[in-house]
């Protein structure tokens, strides 16, 4: 997956959530995870991502026993859950597998959205960890002082939302002083184009975009007029 | 009060604390000192329980903590995080004070009190009012102790609380320590200060790559041939000058005044 | 020579209320050293800013005077283009870093500039080296400790190779062995040409270093020279006397007492020297009375 540019790499994460929505078997939508999951092990992330890829199954497990218990189907059920799952996997793989500032460089030069919105998009990819760590900070902060988690949900609820408050005051200077350093390190500067060679498509790239294009396209047709598939 | 016995603490990556046995004596004033890395914020964060130890026990007032919350031991530890900022959960000073003892559920009046009695020794009583983020950073950190004091704890953790502070905040915020260990408080204190530890440590503990390569009085660390610059420290510099003027007879230490008086002294002996 | 950075009547306010600044009026020469030092919240770090540009135009505010860099006004200059000459370390390093592994922060900057990416591997490589982060390349930034996220914070800098860097408290969560590392590295840049500002507060680290110490007070520059001019006339204002490095409390305290002067102790080294010298005269006078 590294060898691909990053905007095929958008490109496929369109396809692949287009391609979640339009399917409604669970046996192809479970088809389409596997795959995705082949390709997360064929290109290599870090340990971090596979965490991250057990918590998101987990939490399509969940939606999936939510869903039942509401009242769906099992099929619809895990329809759901897949879907979910399908979604943010390739979101997932996406991001393990390009540099953050590739991604920008190609929504700025090849999706032409302005350098200023495709920056607030990954720097807010940037932010996760931050934010997953600082969320822990206060957690622990608060501990030290005597708040436990034992005791009703209500009362875990209530302190949680105590959480959100320094969280968010805290993320709101550090964004600050983000977007001066962006500035101080020379962002935005006329010279940053050269430096774009690296996110141009290449044939494998091009083949790629067709191929799962034209495979969209059919299943579209198809969904219009089911001539069964 | 506190026991250690052979802790060690593994990070997936790596070993962080290596086999560390120590006991903690109520009334202590201890820094623990090492490179970066070498295991020191590793080793406070599981005296507090915010790790536990992969081997190992740690006994506190000779109870095991395996089993305990950080919130368990929040009445007879107060740990001071590094970042000031981290630690703000509330919109005024009192406030943030009181959110320890709210917690706990100590009554009104002692919650009132122990709030009063964390501003007047912070020094922060004429700030009750005030916004704790727009504080500046020495006060933060005095914020982040009053904050852990209003719990009435037997000792207090503090990981680096001078680093980035000017001379004058550092040394309002030592002077406070130093008090608050003279009335009975166990200290225990992460730093990079040399001067620090030589004017304030009773006892060093000295990390290196996770390992308690010393422990002892700060005297004996800096006079025996210990490693200083392979454990990331620096012999204080006074103390410095003063051994290398050993052999004209000026007799070690690390205070200013006393290097003057015995360079001096001799002098104004032979004018009389 | 043609000064790097001058301050002109400098006076800046971020809000109406309360000059953060007032009439600054300093010029750093080009390859100088120089120590920006004062208690906290006195204006070191809008000094930094300001510098760099991002006072005013970032932070917007009321101006008075002006500053140059490289006889350019900063104002007439957008802070990408002065970045290119002008390198910074803030003090809150952590917001700094942009990138999500250790590599791509590095080549952040180097790609802002237009570099190609072969080019770019190289110089990460060997600016980790420099500032003893080497094979850390991989890691991902939200996992290193404040000391390895402050070197990278300088790494990240250093690597433009600017003609100034501005550093505000660049050594805060570093070891006293790590700190001395960086005002070496620091020190052999300045020496190759590299103009230097350093906010720091404990003076003992830069005795070697400083060829002009600016001290700020309130927003005033209260003095401006080398060492010995300007540590000395430091006992004067009580916030400051406590920032006297403790080596020269000791150089003062012997000086007035023997009413004699030293050279400038940069080094405990350098006060050795001089000690001695002053006790073999001494027992040499004894002998002769």
């Amino acid at each position: 997956m590294r060898r691909y540019a990053p905007l095929t790499k958008l490109i496929l994460t369109i396809i692949i959530s287009i391609w979640a929505i339009l399917f409604d078997s669970p046996a192809i939508l479970a088809g389409v995870a596997g795959l995705q999951l082949l390709l997360l092990a064929i290109t290599r992330v870090s340990t971090t991502v596979y965490k991250g890829i057990l918590g998101l199954v987990m939490f399509a497990l969940m939606l999936a026993v939510m869903q039942y218990l509401f009242g769906a189907t099992i099929s619809l059920a895990l329809v759901t859950g897949l879907r979910m799952l399908n979604m943010t996997l390739i979101f997932i793989i996406m991001l393990a597998s390009t540099r953050i500032s590739d991604i920008t460089a190609a929504l700025v030069k090849q999706c032409r959205i302005p350098s200023d919105y495709a920056f607030m998009f990954t720097a807010a990819l940037r932010f996760i960890p931050d934010f997953l760590e600082e969320s822990k900070a206060v957690r622990e902060a608060q501990s030290c002082r005597g708040y436990s988690s034992r005791g009703n949900a209500f009362k875990r609820m209530k302190s949680y939302l105590t959480v959100v408050e320094p969280l968010v005051l805290r993320a709101v200077t550090k964004s600050e002083t983000m977007a001066m350093s962006l500035e101080l390190r020379g962002f935005g500067s006329q010279r940053q184009q050269a430096s774009l060679a690296h996110v141009a498509l290449h044939g494998r790239d091009y083949i790629l975009i067709s191929l799962t294009t034209l495979v969209t396209l059919a299943l579209i047709i198809n969904k219009l007029q089911p001539i069964g598939f | 009060m506190l026991e250690l016995r052979q802790v060690s603490f593994a990070y997936p990556q790596f070993t962080a604390v290596r086999d560390i046995s120590l006991t903690v004596e109520p009334g202590e004033f201890t820094a623990i000192v090492g490179k970066n890395g070498s295991g020191k914020t590793t080793l406070t964060r599981l005296m507090m329980s915010l790790l536990k130890p992969s081997h190992g026990q740690i006994l506190l007032n000779g109870q095991d903590t395996k089993k305990l919350l950080p919130a368990d031991l929040a009445t007879t530890i107060g740990y001071v995080f590094q970042n000031p900022d981290r630690q703000i959960l509330r919109d005024t000073v009192e406030q943030e004070i009181a959110y320890g003892p709210q917690q706990l559920g100590f009554s009104p009046d002692r919650q009132q009190k122990n709030v009063q009695m964390a501003m007047e020794v912070c020094g922060l009583a004429e700030l009750a009012q005030a916004y704790p983020r727009s504080l500046s950073k020495g006060c933060k950190q005095r914020l982040a102790i009053a904050s852990v004091l209003a719990l009435e704890p037997q000792m207090l953790i503090l990981d680096e609380p001078t680093s980035g502070q000017d001379a004058t905040d550092k040394d309002k915020m030592m002077k406070l320590l130093a008090d608050l260990n003279n009335q009975g408080l166990t200290i225990i204190l992460v730093t990079h200060d040399m001067e620090i530890l030589m004017q304030y440590a009773q006892r060093v503990i000295v990390l290196n790559a996770g390992n308690m390569v010393f422990d002892g009085t700060p005297n004996d660390l800096f006079m025996d041939n210990n490693p200083i610059a392979a454990w990331g420290l620096q012999v204080p510099t006074i103390l410095h000058l003063s051994q290398k003027l050993a052999k004209y007879g000026i007799p070690a230490t690390n205070s200013a005044d006393r290097l003057c008086q015995s360079l001096l002294g001799p002098m104004e002996d032979k004018q009389l | 020579m043609k000064p790097a950075i001058e301050f002109n009547g400098f006076s800046y306010a971020y809000r109406q209320d309360k000059l953060a600044l007032n009439n600054i009026q300093v010029s750093i020469p080009k390859g100088s050293f120089t120590v920006i030092t004062g208690p906290s919240g006195a204006g070191k770090t809008t000094l930094c800013l300001a510098i760099a540009g991002a006072v005013p135009q970032y932070f917007g505010g009321s101006v008075a005077g002006n500053v140059q860099v490289n006889q350019t006004d900063t104002r007439n200059i957008s802070m990408h283009d002065l970045a290119l000459h002008v390198g910074s370390v803030l003090q809150d390093y952590e917001s700094q870093l942009v990138a999500m592994t250790v590599e791509e922060e590095i080549a952040f900057g180097l790609e802002n500039m237009g570099m190609a990416e072969h080019d770019i591997q190289e110089r990460v490589r060997r600016v980790l080296q420099r500032v003893g982060l080497e094979g850390l390349e991989q890691r991902e930034v939200s996992s290193l400790s404040g000391g390895q996220k402050q070197r990278l914070a300088i790494a990240g800098v250093l690597v433009l190779e600017p003609e100034i860097i501005v550093l505000d408290e660049p050594t805060s969560a570093l070891d006293p062995q790590g700190a001395v590392q960086i005002y070496e590295l620091l020190h052999t840049l300045n020496s190759q040409g590299v103009t230097v500002v350093v906010v720091e507060h404990d003076l003992s680290q830069v005795l070697s270093y400083a060829q002009q110490v600016l001290v700020i007070h309130e927003g005033k520059l209260l003095y401006c020279g080398t060492l010995s001019e300007v540590l000395p006339c430091m006992i004067d204002y009580p916030e400051l006397q406590t920032a006297m490095p403790i080596l020269w409390q000791v150089k003062l305290q012997l000086e007035e007492a023997l009413e004699r002067k030293f050279a400038d102790w940069r080094s405990v080294e350098d006060a050795k020297q001089d000690i001695v010298r002053f006790i073999m005269q001494n027992k040499g006078v004894c002998r002769s009375a």
